[in-house]
């Protein structure tokens, strides 16, 4: 091959493919407000990723996987740690993790109300955005979605006396055992149900026609779960036998009342 | 060097070398704080060290190329430089931005997008000092009246990258949109238009160092950069595979991707040809130590390591992991840093002395030191990248609870990128006190303008 030889395949070549690129672009863009579902992008939501540029989240986390990788990606957070959750977390990160225990902190943003607001329906946004399937399986914070997979965990101890964090950690200790059984992984079903978004359902099912049991609201059904699992059984292959729970039905003895207030606690931030 | 005006490249070396020093200082910190617990959470927490540290690592490279440019086109056109005080007065614009870039991310003003953080008002100086740059080497060639492949593939390569900062400049209200521009200047820069600065420096060098034949050498760089834009331009694809855009760009991804490595693999034969053919003969030993090494690591570091994670079936388990950090260190090492490090390299003993070369314990220590400490960081990053794709991606285990189960990784990574440092520490010290200083008298400089002026 001759110079100019080389020089045309270099030429033709940046320009076909240049010219397929800018074609995709189009495309994408014709194709992108449905699979981002941009109507409904809102004020909210539009002030919510300033404060995520302006606060530089995307040094530390990822989102959608692009970032940082010093701190969890949030891709789906809205959807496992549900907004009452995430204000309390952007409050103050010190009341749920622990340096000490986890080797890193996020440092106190100090959002206002209106701020906390906007990032969590920018966060909410994201979370629907078509990601062609990714991730694959849920990118937890912590725990994990297989019990006993995490040998040696320290997240066993608390990081603060907040009742939805020691009901976290007797959540997950053996005994009770109520994580050997559930997970709270979405679509995670192992002996029992995963108790993903369980205050929701929760919310829902003393609503229901079925439902014959005394729980007025939600704390009230997770709590009469507990302590009395007969009251309304979930059917599903091996959940019950015969009408019969298959959970262990002496959770009012073997567990102290106020055990059994934080386990709600903590189960109740799951929406 | 031949042409008085090409001194003017001492200075962006100077500039370019102290931040790459402080760009480690910063490295070195982010390294550190995987760790964890961070002492220095209240000051300096790790998305400010994160930031400056990527930061000053495009500053103090576009510098280097800067500094490459002026040194290189004076002498392939056969002119002096048109204005030696316009580089002068953009060096210092420059540098104060990158300064005040660098001070505003510790009190947190910052854009908040990847690489691009830059808030918009230092944005527009960095526009506003490239234009400056491509005037200068514009009139230049315009005065020597004299363009050769080389120098053009370089000075191409610059005008594309202020080009391609554009984009950089808009904001949009939908975050998949956001992500999709910013992908046109990060990864078009450095997979795309950079690559025809690094073959162009690297003809250049090849050329000078190896004595090879000009016309065959810039046959040949034709077509690195020809398989560079085919497979790089449509490569952008395998940042898109899960943002929020239609399917196909995973098979876009997937194809041109692994066509990416073609062209790294073309400029490493490429210098293995040159030096076969021509010996190695040169007596500046450690510009050859840096010139072949980035066509060599950069085939490693961006070529195969690229490779590694931009299949979509892989990629959709390691994407956003520790996978993507081992790739991109190595890959920045490989294609800019050393080619960059080369220039300087070749360039200083004409800079600072007029004889050809020099060779030092330090520099030779700084090769091999860099080299090794790169291999090493990379290594613990792959050991960590995939033992966190395995267990928080595939088993499912929490993303907190993982990273403690990595710390042994991290200690490799501060211990090996301490290793690191120390190598480009020796540069500097090579650098800035056993090559000497240009001589002062020397520096009015015949340029044009101020020749023009003058008469």
């Amino acid at each position: 091959m001759t110079k100019r030889g080389t020089r045309l395949f270099f030429v033709i070549g940046t320009l076909a493919s240049a010219l397929i690129f800018v074609g995709l672009t189009i495309d994408s863009h014709r194709q992108i407000p449905k699979l981002t579902n941009s109507a409904a992008i809102d004020a909210s939501v539009i002030a919510g990723k300033q404060v995520w540029h302006r606060k530089n989240c995307t040094n530390c986390h990822t989102l959608l996987g692009e970032g940082a990788y010093y701190a969890p990606d949030l891709t789906q957070i809205a959807a496992q740690r549900g907004d009452a959750y995430l204000r309390e977390f952007l409050k103050d990160p010190a009341k749920f993790y622990s340096e000490q225990r986890d080797g890193r902190l996020m440092p106190n943003q100090n959002l206002t109300d209106q701020q906390i607001a906007d990032v969590i329906a920018f966060l909410t946004w994201v979370g629907r955005i078509d990601t062609q399937g990714w991730p694959p399986r849920p990118i937890l914070v912590r725990g994990s979605a297989v019990p006993g997979a995490n040998v040696g965990a320290p997240t066993l101890q608390p990081a603060s006396n907040d009742p939805v964090e020691l009901g976290r950690v007797l959540f997950n200790a053996t005994p009770p055992g109520c994580a050997a059984c559930h997970s709270v992984a979405p679509g995670v079903n192992i002996v029992g149900p995963t108790l993903a978004g369980i205050a929701s359902t929760a919310e829902a099912r003393i609503k229901a026609s079925d439902y014959h049991g005394g729980a007025k609201d939600a704390a009230g059904y997770i709590h009469e779960s507990i302590v009395n699992p007969n009251a309304y059984v979930l059917t599903g292959p091996t959940y019950s036998a015969g009408g019969r729970s298959l959970m262990p039905p002496d959770y009012a003895q073997t567990l102290k009342p106020e055990q059994v207030d934080r386990i709600v606690a903590y189960l109740l931030s799951l929406k | 060097m031949r042409y008085r005006s090409q001194r003017v490249a001492y200075p962006y070396f100077v500039v370019a070398l102290l931040l790459f020093g402080l760009q480690m200082v910063f490295g070195l910190l982010s390294a550190a704080k995987y760790l964890g617990p961070d002492p220095l959470i209240a000051i300096l927490p790790f998305d400010v060290t994160k930031v400056i540290h990527t930061n000053l690592l495009l500053v103090w490279v576009i510098t280097g190329f800067m500094g490459a440019a002026y040194y290189v086109v004076p002498e392939e056109s056969r002119v002096e430089l048109y204005s030696v005080r316009l580089a002068y007065v953009q060096l210092v614009i420059w540098t104060a931005m990158g300064v005040t870039a660098v001070v505003g991310y510790v009190f947190g003003w910052s854009a908040g997008n990847k690489l691009l953080e830059q808030p918009f008002p230092l944005k527009i100086v960095i526009v506003i000092v490239m234009l400056m740059f491509l005037y200068n080497l514009f009139m230049t060639i315009r005065a020597g009246g004299r363009l050769t492949t080389t120098e053009g593939v370089l000075v191409a390569g610059l005008a594309c990258t202020a080009l391609l900062y554009l984009p950089a400049l808009l904001e949009f209200d939908n975050y998949t949109v956001t992500i999709f521009y910013r992908w046109w200047t990060v990864h078009l820069w450095v997979e795309g238009v950079w690559e025809m600065i690094q073959g162009g420096l690297l003809a250049y060098l090849l050329i000078r160092l190896s004595g090879a034949d000009r016309e065959v050498m810039e046959k040949w760089l034709y077509v690195i950069v020809g398989l560079t834009f085919i497979s790089g331009i449509l490569g952008t694809a395998h940042h898109y595979y899960w943002i929020g855009v239609p399917r196909y760009w995973l098979v876009f991804g997937g194809f041109f991707s692994a066509l990416e490595p073609l062209s790294f693999f073309a400029m490493a034969m490429y210098a293995y040809y040159a030096m076969r053919r021509s010996g190695l003969a040169h007596p500046n030993t450690m510009a050859l130590h840096w010139t072949i090494g980035s066509a060599v690591f950069s085939a490693l570091g961006a070529g195969i390591l690229g490779l590694a994670h931009t299949w979509p079936a892989v990629n959709k388990w390691t994407h956003g992991t520790l996978i993507t950090p081992m790739h991109g260190h190595m890959a920045f090492f490989g294609a800019y840093v050393m080619i960059v490090l080369g220039m300087i390299t070749y360039a200083l003993p004409g800079l600072t002395g007029g004889q050809e070369s020099r060779e030092t314990a330090a520099g030779s220590w700084a090769f091999w030191l860099q080299v090794a400490g790169m291999f090493g960081m990379t290594m613990a990053f792959a050991a960590a990248g995939l033992t966190q794709t395995y267990l928080e991606r595939i088993l499912g285990i929490g993303y907190l609870d993982t990273q403690l189960k990595l710390q042994v990784h991290f200690l490799m990574l501060v211990a090996t990128g301490t290793l690191y440092v120390l190598g480009v520490a020796l540069f500097l010290w090579d650098f800035f006190f056993l090559a000497g200083r240009p001589s002062a008298g020397r520096e009015e400089a015949g340029d044009l303008a101020s020749a023009r002026s003058a008469s």
